[in-house]
């Protein structure tokens, strides 16, 4: 007698049966070979490029086509309706040797590392605060999220007004209980900055909870269990099966937010243009004035060129140490 | 296998034709070189403005089409530069558009205007020459037709003034003086330390500061940008009158209230105080009257003329000119629009003279026309007068929006800071914009 379980088992076992020789294709006469249609018209080899078109069509007319565009452009004196004049590499040259370019560049390495480990720690904070089924934990969690589906040049509008630099600016206002302040925020060059990197870090923050979130689901809860009949306490459990069961997470959380400091505009733009006095001009608002304020659209684009370039080789190094780490 | 064989050529066919469209939508993209050739388009029309701006061009231009029987596709655009340059890279420019004078230089050394006959244009006659000989080129030729000019004028909260019991402000220790009343002396009388003197858009975007202060630096006997022989150009931005106004303007950002905080970082657009009622003090354009009659309200403000510096009382002047898109075989049709909108009829639509909509045309170029009678309003005279009298305009011929940037970079920078050195701060802008001259290869 055999156990229903037994004859799963069984068919499963047929199913990867080798198929008995006669049930093989059958070789094509000589005739019918010659007559088939090209490799990439061929049976189901070109289905998924049609349904892949339309998705290529929109990549190619606006990524790769105005990339290259880019690239080209970053090699010439553009200038339409005179004619561009080819200037080789000087267009790079003039971007490296830029001393504002320069300090674009600390800026935005200090906005890029201050925003990622900011919204990191935050983040994490807050995963871990938020992780849970509760429905109150649900309604808290979408509330903490809505700064990340909240378009960028509106929170910057918005942060703008709370950080008001007198008495009267809501944010003073609030710390003038504690008795600090009034502090200048934006409008003074020392502190520009680091209120620009408060905004990223508070919008950015939820960004990183979700996936840190996700990351803390897929933890094994077993782990936990073993740990607590041995007997761990919290800070052992965080060091030693939180933080390497998040690893994966952390990855993405830190490619991610890498790339998005390293081409952070509108938070700057909306917030101080730039200024006061360029304390707060980043890469890509230096790009935007030079092509769009002072009409350089070579040196721009070579600019534009090398963020790309620092951005590419930048995951590249990431995905490459951290393949490394979980092989 | 007859059945496989049709299957095949049908899947054939589908290919091909999908590959077909794909190659033709794509030369949809690509093919159309842009020039606006087809005779049945209607003539495409821009103009630097927000909404409310654009329904007094789109009333313009709707009588224009009524009389001439030329379609128009107009569009009031805000981010104007980034937009033209856009369409300047696909060499598909607007056939005509309208924007500042002070670009004229900018846009013939890109080569994105083409070439007035002003004797081609009719009633080109009725427009100064002083007007036209603006709207000269570098080259000698003339490039745009004028359209609309004008000087800034200084606004001040007169209920204000008056409650304080303080006189109109006539020399700039006196505008100092009512800018810190302003911020010190509750005007409102809310019991709040919540208003302010002046509304200074500080930004260093498209240079809106050097923009401001310009008329400051005059007044003090400074200038920015000088000819040096016939067709070169100097920075005489480093000198002790330079020094003397911004010196002034310093003073305004460093004594607390005198100048909206935080307005290092605003453009004009981001500057609502003065029509919000939290500050009192506003030096701009006169096409704000209009908004401001309404908030914070007609009887509430006062024109004035310009407060005297150690030296003078020049103000800065501007203008709107029509430029014809190169590229644009509409050449007819481009004539037949800066005809009309030069003449008497549309300048009147322009400068709303009910006061409704926001005039478009601040001052008028046709002769024939009076600001202040047209108007009836002796702000719009008092604008009209000092246009006239005691107005200065940059140099337009040249490509002056780069140095317009570095004067506004320069500035924002020195007035960050309430201790730094002028002097070092002077001698960098100067060598800046002589930088910039040397790049357009007008340095001698």
């Amino acid at each position: 007698m055999t156990s229903p379980i037994n004859t799963l088992w069984e068919r499963a076992g047929q199913a990867v049966k080798p198929r008995p020789a006669g049930h093989a294709v059958k070789p094509r006469s000589g005739a019918a070979a010659a007559r088939r249609p090209p490799a990439v018209l061929r049976g189901s080899s070109w289905l998924p490029w049609m349904f892949l078109a339309p998705a290529l069509l929109f990549a190619a007319v606006f990524k790769f086509i105005p990339m290259v565009e880019g690239i080209r452009m970053s090699l010439y004196k553009v200038q339409p309706f005179l004619g561009n004049e080819w200037v080789g590499l000087q267009n790079y040259a003039t971007v490296l040797t830029d001393q504002r370019f320069l300090d674009a560049l600390g800026h935005t390495l200090v906005l890029g590392v201050g925003q990622t480990v900011g919204a990191l720690v935050v983040g994490f904070g807050l995963a871990l605060l938020l992780e849970g089924q509760a429905r109150s934990l649900w309604v808290l969690r979408t509330a903490v999220f809505l700064p990340v589906v909240t378009a960028v040049a509106v929170i910057g509008e918005v942060w703008r007004i709370l950080y008001f630099p007198t008495d009267a600016g809501f944010v003073n206002q609030i710390l003038a209980t504690f008795g600090l302040g009034p502090f200048s925020f934006l409008s003074s060059p020392d502190s520009a900055l680091g209120s620009v990197m408060a905004v990223g870090i508070w919008s950015g923050a939820p960004y990183d909870m979700v996936i840190i979130l996700a990351g803390l689901a897929g933890i094994d809860r077993t782990l936990y269990e073993a740990a607590a009949v041995d007997g761990v306490n919290r800070r052992q459990r965080l060091r030693h099966i939180v933080l390497p069961g998040l690893r994966p997470a952390l990855t993405v959380v830190l490619t991610l937010a890498a790339i998005r400091g390293l081409r952070i505009f509108t938070e700057v733009y909306v917030l101080t243009g730039g200024g006061p006095a360029g304390s707060t001009e980043v890469w890509m608002t230096r790009v935007y004035s030079l092509g769009f304020e002072r009409n350089d659209l070579g040196v721009a684009s070579a600019a534009s060129m090398l963020l790309l370039f620092v951005t590419a080789l930048l995951t590249i190094a990431v995905r490459l140490i951290t393949r490394r780490r979980e092989a | 296998m007859g059945l496989t064989m049709r299957i095949s050529s049908a899947k054939r066919a589908a290919a091909a034709l999908s590959a077909m469209a794909l190659v033709g939508s794509l030369s949809a993209c690509g093919g159309d070189d842009g020039k606006s050739s087809d005779s049945s388009k209607p003539l495409e029309v821009w103009s630097r403005s927000a909404p409310d701006p654009a329904k007094t061009y789109e009333a313009i231009l709707a009588a224009f089409t009524q009389k001439t029987g030329i379609k128009v596709d107009y569009q009031g655009v805000i981010e104007f530069d980034t937009q033209l340059q856009a369409r300047a890279s696909s060499k598909d420019l607007p056939d005509v558009w309208i924007n500042d004078a002070g670009l004229l230089g900018s846009y013939q050394s890109q080569g994105y205007v083409t070439k007035v006959e002003k004797g081609d244009i009719a009633g080109s006659d009725q427009i100064t020459d002083e007007t036209w000989a603006q709207n000269q080129g570098l080259d000698g030729a003339t490039y745009g037709v004028p359209f609309s000019r004008q000087s800034f004028a200084t606004v001040v909260r007169s209920d204000w003034r008056k409650k304080l019991g303080l006189p109109v402000p006539k020399t700039w220790d006196e505008l100092a003086a009512l800018a810190n009343a302003f911020a010190t002396k509750d005007p409102d009388g809310n019991g709040k330390a919540d208003t302010y003197g002046m509304v200074v858009p500080g930004s260093s975007k498209r240079g809106y500061i050097g923009w401001w202060a310009s008329s400051y630096i005059w007044q003090a006997g400074g200038d920015i940008v000088e000819k040096s022989g016939d067709t070169k150009y100097k920075s005489v931005i480093n000198s002790p009158q330079t020094k003397t106004a911004l010196e002034w303007v310093r003073k305004q950002f460093c004594t607390p209230g005198n100048v909206v905080p935080g307005s290092l970082n605003l453009t004009t657009s981001d500057t609502p105080f003065f029509g919000e009622g939290t500050a009192g003090i506003y030096l701009t354009g006169p096409y704000t009257f209009s908004g401001y009659d309404k908030a914070p309200g007609k009887d509430k403000y006062e024109v004035i003329p310009m407060p005297k510096g150690p030296v003078g009382t020049t103000t800065l002047a501007e203008g709107e000119n029509i430029y014809f898109g190169a590229g644009s075989d509409k050449t007819a049709e481009q004539k037949a629009l800066a005809e009309f909108l030069i003449s008497p009829d549309a300048q009147k639509i322009g400068m709303a003279p009910d006061g409704a909509a926001q005039p478009v045309v601040r001052l008028p170029v046709n002769k024939t026309l009076d600001a202040g009678a047209v108007r009836n309003d002796p702000r719009w005279k008092l604008v009209q007068d000092e246009y006239t009298a005691n107005s200065k305009a940059f140099v337009w011929s040249i490509n002056f929006q780069p140095i317009r940037q570095a004067l506004g970079e320069g500035i924002n920078k020195m007035m960050s800071s309430c201790s730094s050195d002028l002097d070092a701060g002077l001698k960098s802008l100067d060598q800046a914009i002589n930088a910039e001259l040397k790049s357009q290869d007008l340095a001698e």
